[in-house]
């Protein structure tokens, strides 16, 4: 019988999903979790620079964010951020014929201007009926008179809406392997398995001779 | 309407033009964390991250070649477009 059966490691694992790479410092691996850490961290906010605000959108791309939460509490800040701060409310389509309220983001033509309250306003259909009886960010037109701004953050289009969401989704996915190697220890194989695993080889050589800058730490 | 100046990991950056060196930050970050709990011996951690960055990296290119094959010889031999 095996006696080599991996246990899991739950508060590692926990951990590692709070703030990445926190699961395998908790194990006492501190450089390979701070590593971890600067890998993933490094991707999401990458992702963030490249694409802005815009690329973590739990509304309007839902989808990429089911990979992009596995990041941890940061891309659940940043998803309620975006959408309390940068959408205001409109009136979209309904397949009823009566359109409904919601938020989304702002065109780039239109302004978001601050309602004030309707005490008594009629209800408005959908399920957000009461919106015009509380104070709410709402989209205009630039001819509006009350318009007062735009949007308070550029939407990205293109490569970089598709580069910084691949970037964050990325940081995720990566973010699970990290989880999955804190949950359940890794049985990692023996070093030397390829020429790069030997230090003294000449591709081991060269490769070393082009990193010498950089730091080799000595984690667990 | 007023025109707001870039604020940073809010607005998005302008890189239309030279998006494709973004794959090198893209393949590094995925390397220095994936090596970090793959590799076995951490002395060779940075090692690993450099060779990783290269593969996908030169993976990448010979996807992108593969499909530009494909795209522009392949398919127009096997359908070719009339006139």
């Amino acid at each position: 019988m095996s006696t080599d059966r991996a246990t899991l490691d739950i508060p590692a694992a926990v951990l590692a999903f709070l703030f990445p790479g926190a699961g395998q410092m908790f194990r006492g691996q501190l450089y390979r979790g701070a590593m971890a850490s600067v890998g993933v961290l490094g991707l999401f906010l990458s992702g963030l620079l490249i694409g802005g605000i815009d690329v973590i959108d739990s509304k309007e791309d839902p989808i990429w964010f089911f990979g992009q939460a596995i990041v941890g509490p940061g891309a659940f800040a940043v998803d309620a951020l975006h959408q309390s701060q940068f959408k205001a409310w409109a009136k979209v389509p309904s397949i009823t014929g009566r359109p409904t309220w919601d938020t989304r983001s702002g065109y780039p033509v239109e302004t978001r201007t601050w309602i004030e309250p309707v005490p008594g306003a009629p209800d408005q259909p959908g399920k957000n009926k009461d919106i015009l009886r509380r104070g709410h960010w709402e989209w205009r037109t630039p001819t509006d008179a009350s318009a007062t701004a735009g949007p308070p953050n550029k939407k990205s289009i293109a490569k970089m809406n598709e580069l910084g969401t691949l970037f964050v989704t990325i940081a995720g996915m990566l973010n699970f392997i990290i989880i999955l190697d804190a949950l359940m220890p890794t049985k990692r194989s023996k070093p030397g398995r390829n020429a790069l695993d030997k230090l003294d080889t000449p591709a081991g050589l060269a490769v070393d001779a082009a990193i010498s800058v950089t730091s080799t730490g000595t984690g667990s | 309407m007023t025109t707001l100046a870039y604020t940073p990991f809010i607005d998005p950056i302008n890189a239309q033009d030279f998006w494709f060196v973004l794959l090198l930050p893209l393949a590094f970050f995925i390397a220095v964390g994936y090596k970090a709990v793959r590799t076995v011996d951490m002395r060779l951690y940075w090692r690993q991250v450099l060779t990783f960055t290269i593969q996908i990296v030169g993976g990448i290119i010979l996807l992108g070649i593969g499909a530009y094959l494909v795209i522009a010889y392949a398919i127009p031999s096997l359908a070719p477009m009339p006139g």
